[in-house]
């Protein structure tokens, strides 16, 4: 008897959301009869099981959609689209979903974190607005750098080390106002996912994290308009059909106007003065055949902050993303992707005798390519690359000011490549890994002057070199590892290891970054950072995974970090590499989160322990110290209760160890100034943060093409006075007595807003 | 600024305790040495802690030498607790001075080359629009000279108001004016009054007087935009305080009625 080698056939396709159009991400596609076989469709929507010819039942199973099923016959390749139906039912949605049930469970990721958009809606965050950034420092890991700061931290990495996209695009300032709003919108997106640790070999470029933000496509069925009006900001969104079930489109935009409050002042500058931004988002895609999707996204906004006019800043973001889905086959997906990304700030200074303009840009054209090849039911190869070129002005001022002339900061130019590949495969039922490497490589290119400094600064060696000339090339591997393994249906133990690599380093020598913090390359002076993370962690389900519980632990070790002599001038010069110290740093910490996905009650509990220090030679006396980064303890609440159909409320809670900070241990006279006395780097601590914000939205009478509600908040609920700086001054009624004066940015604010939807 | 005033309107400040460490006090070392006849000071003084009042101890009983690259070497005398001055040295331009102290069993060493002249051609009231109040104007010294194309400069101005000192802290360098004639505003808190008399000294100090002067303002405190820090000192073995070699020279003015 002759064994014969069974045929192996593929059933794929792409799965929407039959009401909208929209692409769904991470629908779980299983097999009824084979237990433990199943994918995860992309971030396109797209599948593809390969199995031994036979007949099957096919799952497709996605949170806040009724599971659909369809049975097959598996004798020759079967293209199958899927459009899955929202449940509706408000008590089945919930706040942090996985794709599947116990997605979180079975997924060969550690350190990933998918939250679903919609509910998103729910969190009220600063002035009633929702926020997504803000709603990703509520999970734990992750931490705000303060009230008005102008990023977040994750694992201990500084705010420069996570990559921040929107549709693939790098997005280099991701706040407004000084760091009280995110440039997302989140009437536009559909999608953000964090990841911690165990970074897909797709991403690259931050050490800390990647927070993949997506854009809507765009309803291709009808025509919607929908929006709202708060007290301090107003949105509206408008998406609809190019071609019914082909192409959509999808137009968003928000606008602030906190500065009509300005003109309440009784101060004539205050009056003529302005605080705004705006966002527009838009997104247009169309199907050009059974196999062939584009897309083409665009984001724009700008922030203007002007005193009078004497002083006017504004910056601003602009990304653009042309993409192209083609599918090879039932097993071949591709994904090309055109992207350019800007981001620039202009200053304005009129005042007096000074009177001149400073400008600064960065700005990226990305080329990439990924296939995701499935060749059999135990393996994901996912391939391809990446190439970026940079370009960045650090400072030109034009000066119409007798006292300054003109200059030019040399601009840089950089060209940043990178290769991957990565495999996920099923050893066994309960055995999974991702094994992978992303090969970088980072040149910094000519034309321009490139200097070397000495141990006291100065310039000891110069090079001239012409356009397109490579000044210095670091190459690097990046590899990643994840591996899996389920102790049963519901619990699993996940461990990874991985090694990110950065090249563009944001210098910032305060306590927050600013808008005008500037973005230089790695060169002949400055290497690449080098994070390495390895991270165990426990996951369990239970109760029918109505709850979530999960522990991971992390170590990671930073080389080439950066920091700055004491008084670096950082902004406008030419020799800024002079003025940074290098070292290496490392964090650790452990996580401890619990969900409740379903019922009246949802929400989720978040514990972070951790710590995270530096040792750079030439700071502190060489010894180690805290980065401002270390949050000892961080805990968040976040709690969701649907009263009925009409009432929803909400409430978070966030508590964190106050960050390392700065403080004289003594004072002096020098000329006739009392001076303070700095001995250690970080050697105290800001008093610990804590804050309660509380929500309730009520939904009005559905209409039958409208529908409206109303949202209350108040955030700060019970008035804490958080330190956002303390400073030193001389006791204005003793002179002979210094003390420490606590500025604290908000109180309690009550806030109330109208969304729509036609 | 860029977060000052936009939050003027709904931030709040209170004086709290902060619990600060008591630290070993560390030496404060400030010299001058100018191409004016002489002598020239040396004071030492002590940090104290920061709960203590602001009277800060003098060092007495120093060693204090200062030495020229052409081997003139002066020992200077203790005039009052904690003020040293030079017996016979004579600065002059482009000339290096060497400081040394010892205190205490330590020793400290520091350098200071003086720069090229630069002369100081004009003093005059200078008159703006306060841009918070428009109705009011602001009077402030203005100085002005040309600076050298060639090479780096540094400048330091001190204002004499009324024969008071201003403790005001003024330094600027030639990177964005290097050639142009540059009129400098000393903008202090006070705005001059109708019949003050001003004394302004420009000093052309060199780079490591003008790192340390620029630096200091961090370490008064009162700003957040920096990592605080100790000003940048040219004096070894972690003294504060700076050692400058520099030219001075003086302009008066009065400020007239309108």
């Amino acid at each position: 008897m002759v064994a014969q080698a069974q045929q192996k056939y593929t059933i794929s396709g792409t799965i929407k959301d039959s009401g909208s159009g929209e692409e769904l991400i991470g629908v779980t596609v299983e097999v009824k009869e084979l237990p433990g076989v199943g994918e995860a469709a992309n971030n396109y929507g797209f599948y593809s099981i390969t199995l031994n010819e036979g007949n099957y039942t096919i799952l497709y199973n996605y949170l806040g959609y009724k599971t659909d099923s369809i049975k097959i016959s598996l004798h020759h390749n079967i293209k199958h689209n899927v459009n899955l139906t929202s449940s509706g039912s408000a008590l089945e949605e919930v706040n942090v979903s996985a794709a599947k049930a116990n997605a979180n469970v079975t997924s060969a990721q550690t350190g990933m974190v998918q939250l679903d958009v919609k509910a998103i809606s729910k969190i009220p965050v600063f002035f009633g607005e929702k926020d997504v950034l803000k709603t990703v420092e509520l999970i734990p890991g992750v931490v705000s750098a303060g009230d008005g700061g102008n990023g977040f931290y994750v694992r201990g990495g500084a705010a420069d080390q996570n990559l921040i996209l929107l549709d693939e695009a790098t997005v280099y300032n991701a706040y407004h106002l000084l760091g009280f709003f995110s440039v997302f919108n989140s009437d536009a997106l559909k999608d953000v996912t964090l990841y911690k640790s165990g970074m897909p070999v797709e991403y690259g470029g931050r050490l800390s994290s990647v927070e993949d933000v997506r854009m809507n496509d765009g309803n291709d069925q009808s025509y919607h308009v929908s929006g709202g009006i708060g007290l301090i900001s107003s949105r509206l969104n408008f998406e609809g059909p190019i071609k019914k079930g082909k192409g959509s489109f999808l137009v968003s935009g928000r606008r602030t106007y906190a500065d009509l409050f300005l003109k309440l002042s009784s101060n004539s500058s205050l009056r003529n003065s302005s605080l705004y931004f705006y966002d527009l988002n838009a997104k247009g895609n169309y199907t050009l055949g059974e196999n062939d999707r584009i897309y083409l996204s665009g984001y724009f906004g700008k922030d203007a902050l002007g005193i009078d006019n004497v002083f006017g800043i504004n910056w601003g973001n602009a990304t653009a993303t042309l993409r192209w889905n083609h599918i090879f086959g039932p097993k071949l997906f591709s994904n090309t992707s055109l992207i350019f990304s800007n981001y620039n700030y202009n200053v304005d200074i009129n005042i007096a005798s000074i009177d001149l303009g400073i400008q600064s840009t960065i700005r990226d054209w990305n080329l990439k390519e990924e296939f995701q090849y499935y060749p059999n039911s135990k393996n994901k190869i996912i391939f391809g690359f990446s190439s970026t070129y940079h370009t960045i002005i650090p400072g030109n001022i034009v000066s119409l000011d007798s006292n300054v002339k003109n200059t030019n900061i040399q601009t840089r130019y950089a060209w940043e490549n990178a290769v991957f590949a990565s495999d996920e495969f099923k050893v066994s039922d309960r055995l999974k890994f991702m094994a992978g490497v992303r090969l970088t490589s980072f040149s910094l290119l000519g034309p321009g002057t490139f200097y070397t400094y000495n141990s006291q600064g100065n310039i000891a060696d110069s090079a001239k070199y012409s356009s397109g000339q490579f000044v210095k090339t670091y190459i690097n591997p990046e590899p990643r590892f994840n591996a899996t393994y389920m102790l049963n249906e519901s619990s699993s133990i996940k461990a990874s290891y991985d090694r990110n690599v950065q090249n563009m380093h944001l210098l910032s020598n305060s306590t927050s970054a600013n808008p005008t913090n500037l973005w230089i390359p790695s060169s002949n002076n400055v290497q690449p950072e080098i994070a390495d993370q390895v991270s165990l962690g426990y996951y369990k389900n239970f109760l029918d995974n109505k709850y979530e519980f999960s522990v991971e632990t992390y170590y990671k070790v930073m080389q080439n970090q950066i920091d700055y002599k004491d008084g670096a001038q950082l902004e406008l010069n030419e020799n800024v590499e002079s003025e940074l110290l290098f070292g290496h740093g490392k964090a650790y910490g452990a996580e401890f989160f619990l969900k409740r996905k379903y019922g009246k009650l949802t929400g989720w509990l978040g514990y972070t322990l951790s710590k995270t220090e530096l040792q750079i030679p030439g700071i502190n006396n060489d010894a180690w110290y805290p980065a401002t980064q270390d949050i000892t303890n961080a805990v968040d609440v976040v709690a969701i209760y649907e009263l009925n159909e009409r009432w929803t409320f909400s409430a978070t809670f966030i508590y964190n160890t106050g960050y390392p900070v700065t403080f004289p241990s003594g004072k002096y006279e020098v000329d006739g100034n009392v001076l303070y006395y700095y001995t250690s780097r970080n050697g105290y601590r800001m008093p610990a943060y804590d804050r309660m914000d509380v929500g309730a939205t009520y939904k009005c009478k559905k209409h039958k093409h409208y529908q409206a509600d109303w949202s209350f908040s108040i955030y700060n609920v019970y008035d804490r006075w958080n330190a956002y700086t303390i400073t030193f001054q001389q006791n204005p009624n003793n002179p002979q007595e210094t003390q420490a004066l606590l500025t604290s940015l908000f109180g309690i604010i009550p806030s109330i807003s109208y969304d729509f939807k036609f | 600024m860029v977060i000052g005033l936009s939050l003027l309107t709904i931030s709040c400040q209170k004086v709290i305790n902060v619990d600060l460490n008591s630290t070993s006090p560390a030496i404060v070392i400030v010299g001058n040495i100018n191409d004016q006849p002489g002598p020239y000071t040396v004071t030492l003084n002590q940090t104290v802690n920061f709960s203590d009042p602001n009277s800060f101890p003098p060092v007495s009983g120093a060693f204090v030498t200062i030495a020229d690259n052409t081997g003139n070497k002066d020992t200077l005398t203790e005039v009052s607790p904690g003020t040293y001055h030079t017996k016979k040295l004579q600065g002059v331009i482009g000339h290096s001075y060497y400081l040394t102290v010892t205190a205490n069993g330590l020793t400290y060493t520091a350098s200071s080359t003086m720069p090229q002249l630069v002369p100081f051609d004009t003093l005059r009231v200078y008159t703006l629009t306060n841009p918070f109040k428009t109705k009011d104007t602001v009077q402030f010294p203005q100085a002005g000279f040309k600076d050298p194309a060639a090479g780096n400069n540094y400048y330091r101005f001190i204002e004499t108001r009324n024969d008071t000192l201003l403790s005001r802290i003024f330094v600027l360098d030639d990177q964005y004016s290097s050639g142009l004639f540059i009129n400098y505003t000393l903008r202090s808190d006070t705005s001059l009054a109708i019949g003050d008399s001003v004394k302004v000294e420009m000093q052309c100090i060199d780079k490591g007087t003008y790192q340390y002067l620029s630096t200091f303002y961090v370490a008064s405190g009162g700003t957040t935009e920096v990592t605080p820090a100790n000003p940048v000192s040219t004096i070894s073995n972690n003294a504060l305080g700076y050692f400058s070699a520099h030219t001075s020279r003086y302009r008066s003015i009065k400020v007239p009625n309108q």
